[in-house]
């Protein structure tokens, strides 16, 4: 039984009078994957908003490994060891992919001062002494600086082999045909070295061949790296696929949880997916996708 | 951009660029020192240089909208100024006066470029938080303030200015500080910083979920320029007799604007050129006007609507500048690689 | 005592004054998420417009409400053209670009007008200053406190043109369909247009109701201050802004209120210390407000969906 790497304990939250998500729980650990569904605006891409620290959750906690995370900023969640990519892809469109995923990779520099604890006064100012100190040394141009931007450079090459992306290395982002710039989005993502992925819609847009390698590639990174995957995602297919647990959402609720065969076939689920007439009209039919 | 980045490590590389220009410089300065028209243009032209190439970090290579970049030039120009008045009389002993002036003087402009560093923190931390167009007005103002608060002061000499300012600079001086302000603009275009901050240039939010703290970033950007910036003011602080709020007015602040957009935000080279050009393309025009006579109005009154103009037109055709984000040192080693391939 | 009293009235006329340019800036604020740098100078060149009108007919010797009416409307009318001409071809292609771009250009334009109309050529007015006609003959109309404090029919009169002209935005903004359609815009314009609402004509609606506003502004100012030069927008200008975010960018009522709380502040802070202090205080208290309560008065934080 591994730890619990990411865990969302009755999180809310309500922009106004809206209630974009109630009451949400999740739980990750090593090596799942798990799915996120639900009809278009049920609160996904807010849930994936919530646990990144995009929004603070009104109500309700959110926890990454066992630190209570909420009101973080989303830098500092991710340093914890949560990484993203977005519905709307969010690459860096003037980079080249190389350093797209440089960007992501960030060094492990001995600091000046070593902080103990990063939220209080003095771990701030700690934190800055060592970023200015940083800037120094890249001003400077010193030696030890030199070595960890090659090792950046290194690790940044082997995210896009991972990825199949090496060819593409020197390009701009943006001059990537649209199934690549997602790869490269979840290259960069890897290159924080989270230990939960949250994928956010990483298929859309794909032919059913790259779904299919979509879905073997995204096992290989579960098994590579030990991570635990989350993935928001519309296509039936490929989440009854790969998913080994299912929540489904709608307007901002949870109306089912289970492995997929049970959420299929759930009442609640096909309702929010079809309508209930549809189900007046087709009462022995059970199964969705 | 191109990628960009070093390949090994060594302490050659780090200082090869210094060991080649402190020579070089060392033997341009006593031409120059003879011709003291060449002397004081190449001086403004040098801390215009200064002042591009710093504000180009913020607004080009971090996306964001500074525009009081004057008001760091006053306060480094004052406290610089004041620092070297008070040590006019000083000479550290055992070393030939030059020397011992040039020491002073460079204490003085650290002490001018820590001193706006420190309110470049100050204005940084609190309005970089806020969106984006805040921070405009915020800088706008900033500058008004420094301007209004020297009027008001008298130890800065009020509205009439401070004399007395030794005027130390030499040509080695300023060229040396603009040396060291396209080095560290490049260094830091070429490292994990720079990629951050043009990360928050392209998406604040994606880069806030890569790890990129980008409030901290956009404020060491703003400290790191602001420091050159004071730089640039304590150079010009000692090489024009009296030292006036006058010259750091929001028009400087605009100048300094015009000159990263035409140069394209982002672009070093673009700034540099772009400072070079509308630095010197007035002076140049400024005898010719004498001649001919715009209907009495001189080469500084017209420069500022065309100023204006320039950046309508080139905000409706050509928006990325010069340069756009391309610099000579990446554009170089390609160029030079096909022409040798067309010899071979 | 009459010296406080002194204060409060140049500071509500200020404010006032100040009011009818940050309106501007808050509803351009407001459909198009652009500080408008240019607008100041768009009053500069009302206020040159009618100061055109009132020199050439030699309204000074004859004042009359004819004269009055005249000098604003020409100058309001032109100035809605010149806003109008300015959001079409500078503004306009620029409105998918990112905003930067669109803030740039509009220094560019402030710069071209102010430092333009600094020239000494053709009917450019030149640098210094020139007295504006007094299109309203000055009388006292209420002293206080044995005369030590005096209204002037001046203040009065630009006080209640200026309540006209708010009334009259409200009413606009709030009762007429031009008003629903440019909150409407205001809110995201993309979807109002998909609503079936013009929304190039109603942003080119609200550039011109800014800008005449603007010239009003402009005219009143002349009014109190009598001189007007070329960068005289620029100052104002700026000021209004500050007010405009005091009170909360985009938020109609909340202009009005941060430029009557600035105009306040500014006179008293003046009156008690010294003139040289009055261009600091607006930035002053606009860091201030920053700091505190970066929103505004009357804003709301909005967060960015992502």
């Amino acid at each position: 039984m591994s730890d619990v790497l990411l865990k969302a304990d009755r999180a809310s939250i309500q922009f106004g009078g809206l209630r974009a998500l109630t009451d949400f729980s999740l739980e990750i650990r090593q090596g799942d994957l798990r799915g996120l569904i639900g009809p278009n605006g049920a609160g996904k891409t807010t849930a994936f908003n919530v646990l990144t620290g995009v929004y603070r959750p009104t109500s309700g906690d959110v926890y990454v490994g066992a630190r209570r995370v909420n009101g973080k900023q989303p830098h500092q969640i991710n340093r914890l060891g949560l990484a993203r990519t977005f519905q709307n892809i969010r690459l860096f469109k003037a980079l080249t992919a190389l350093d797209n995923v440089r960007v992501a990779c960030l060094s492990d520099t001995a600091p000046l001062f070593p902080v103990r604890d990063a939220a209080g006064l003095g771990g701030r100012v700690a934190a800055a002494c060592n970023n200015y100190y940083d800037w120094w040394r890249a001003m400077l141009l010193t030696p030890g600086f030199q070595r960890e931007e090659a090792d950046i450079e290194r690790r940044a090459s082997e995210l896009l082999e991972v990825m199949g992306l090496s060819h593409r290395r020197d390009e701009h982002a943006r001059n990537l045909p649209y199934g690549e710039q997602r790869r490269l989005e979840i290259a960069r993502a890897l290159g924080t070295r989270p230990k939960v992925l949250l994928l956010d819609e990483p298929a859309a847009g794909m032919n059913t061949r790259e779904k299919a390698e979509l879905m073997v590639l995204i096992r290989q990174l579960r098994d590579r790296f030990g991570l635990g995957i989350l993935v928001i995602e519309h296509d039936m297919k490929l989440v009854m696929g790969i998913c080994e647990h299912i929540t489904v959402l709608d307007h901002g609720e949870t109306i089912a949880t289970g492995d997929p065969q049970a959420v299929r076939a759930d009442r609640k689920v096909i309702e929010a997916y079809l309508g209930d007439s549809y189900l007046e009209t087709h009462p022995a039919s059970g199964a969705l996708a | 951009m191109a990628n960009a980045g070093p390949a090994s490590g060594s302490w050659l590389k780090a200082a090869l660029p210094l060991l080649v220009a402190v020579p070089l410089l060392a033997a341009l300065q006593p031409l120059v020192s003879t011709m003291p028209f060449a002397l004081y243009i190449s001086s403004i032209v040098g801390v215009n240089i200064i002042l591009a190439v710093s504000l180009n970090i913020v607004n080009g290579m971090t996306g964001q909208f500074s525009i009081g970049h004057a008001g760091f030039m006053a306060v480094g120009a004052y406290a610089a100024g004041l620092f070297s008045l008070r040590v006019k009389e000083l000479a550290i002993s055992g070393l030939p006066p030059m020397l011992s002036d040039q020491l002073l003087l460079v204490a003085a402009l650290l002490v001018g470029g820590a001193v706006a560093a420190v309110f470049g923190f100050m204005v940084g931390l609190p309005s970089l938080r806020l969106r984006g167009d805040y921070l405009a007005i915020v800088t706008l103002g900033f500058g008004e303030i420094i301007r209004v608060v020297v009027q008001n002061t008298d130890v800065l000499g009020r509205a009439l200015g401070l004399s007395g300012v030794p005027q130390r600079s030499t040509f080695f001086m300023v060229w040396l500080w603009v040396f060291a302000v396209v080095l560290v603009a490049r260094r830091v275009a070429n490292s994990s910083h720079g990629r951050s901050l043009w990360a928050i240039r392209e998406d604040e939010i994606a880069a806030e979920a890569m790890g990129v703290n980008t409030t901290a970033y956009k404020v060491r950007a703003f400290v790191i320029s602001a420091f050159f910036a004071g730089v640039a003011g304590g150079l010009f602080a000692h090489f024009v007799p009296i030292l006036n709020p006058g010259s750091f007015t929001w028009v400087k602040s605009m100048e300094v604007v015009v000159m990263i957009v035409a140069g394209g935000l982002g672009s070093t080279t673009g700034a540099v050129l772009a400072a070079v050009v509308l630095t010197l393309l007035p002076e140049a025009l400024r005898t010719l006007f004498n001649q001919f006579g715009v209907g009495g109005s001189s080469v500084d009154q017209v420069r500022m609507p065309v100023y204006g103009l320039l950046l309508v037109v080139l905000m409706l055709g050509r928006p990325q500048g010069l340069f756009g984000t391309t610099e000579v040192w990446d554009v170089l080693p390609r160029w030079m690689a096909r022409m040798k391939k067309r010899l071979a | 005592m009459a010296d406080f009293v002194q204060h409060l009235i140049n500071g509500l006329a200020a404010g006032t004054i100040y009011a009818l340019v940050a309106l501007g800036y808050t509803m351009v604020y407001g459909v198009l998420q652009l500080i408008n740098f240019a607008h100041g100078d768009v009053m500069m060149v009302g206020t040159f417009m009618g100061y055109a009108v009132a020199k050439s007919l030699k309204l000074d010797l004859h004042p009359s409400l004819w004269g009055v009416l005249l000098v604003f409307g020409v100058s309001m009318g032109g100035c809605a053209v010149i806003g109008f001409l300015i959001e079409r071809f500078a503004y306009r292609p620029l409105r998918e670009k990112p905003r930067l771009t669109a803030l740039i250009t509009a220094i560019g334009i402030s710069f071209l007008l102010s430092y333009g109309f600094q020239l000494d050529f053709g009917f450019l007015p030149g640098a210094s200053p020139h007295a504006f006609p007094e299109i309203i003959e000055p009388a006292e109309w209420l002293p206080l406190f044995g005369g030590e404090v005096v209204i002037r029919n001046t203040q009065v009169i630009s006080f209640l043109i200026a309540l006209l002209l708010m009334v009259g935005l409200q009413y606009l903004v709030f009762r007429t369909r031009f008003g629903t359609a440019m909150r409407a815009v205001s809110f995201d314009h993309r979807v109002a247009g998909l609503m079936g609402i013009p929304t190039d004509r109603i942003i080119a609606g609200t550039f011109m109701l800014g800008s005449a506003l603007a010239a009003g502004a402009g005219i009143l100012y002349a009014i109190k201050d009598t001189a007007v030069q070329p960068l005289m927008g620029l100052y104002v200008g700026l000021k209004a802004f500050v007010a405009a975010v005091i009170g909360g960018i985009g938020h109609v009522p909340g202009a009005v209120a941060g430029a009557l709380l600035l105009g306040l502040v500014e006179e008293f802070v003046v009156g008690y210390t010294a003139s040289t202090w009055r261009d600091a205080v607006a930035f002053g208290f606009l860091i201030i407000v920053l700091l505190v309560r970066p929103q505004g008065l009357f804003g709301r934080m909005t967060p960015e969906k992502v």
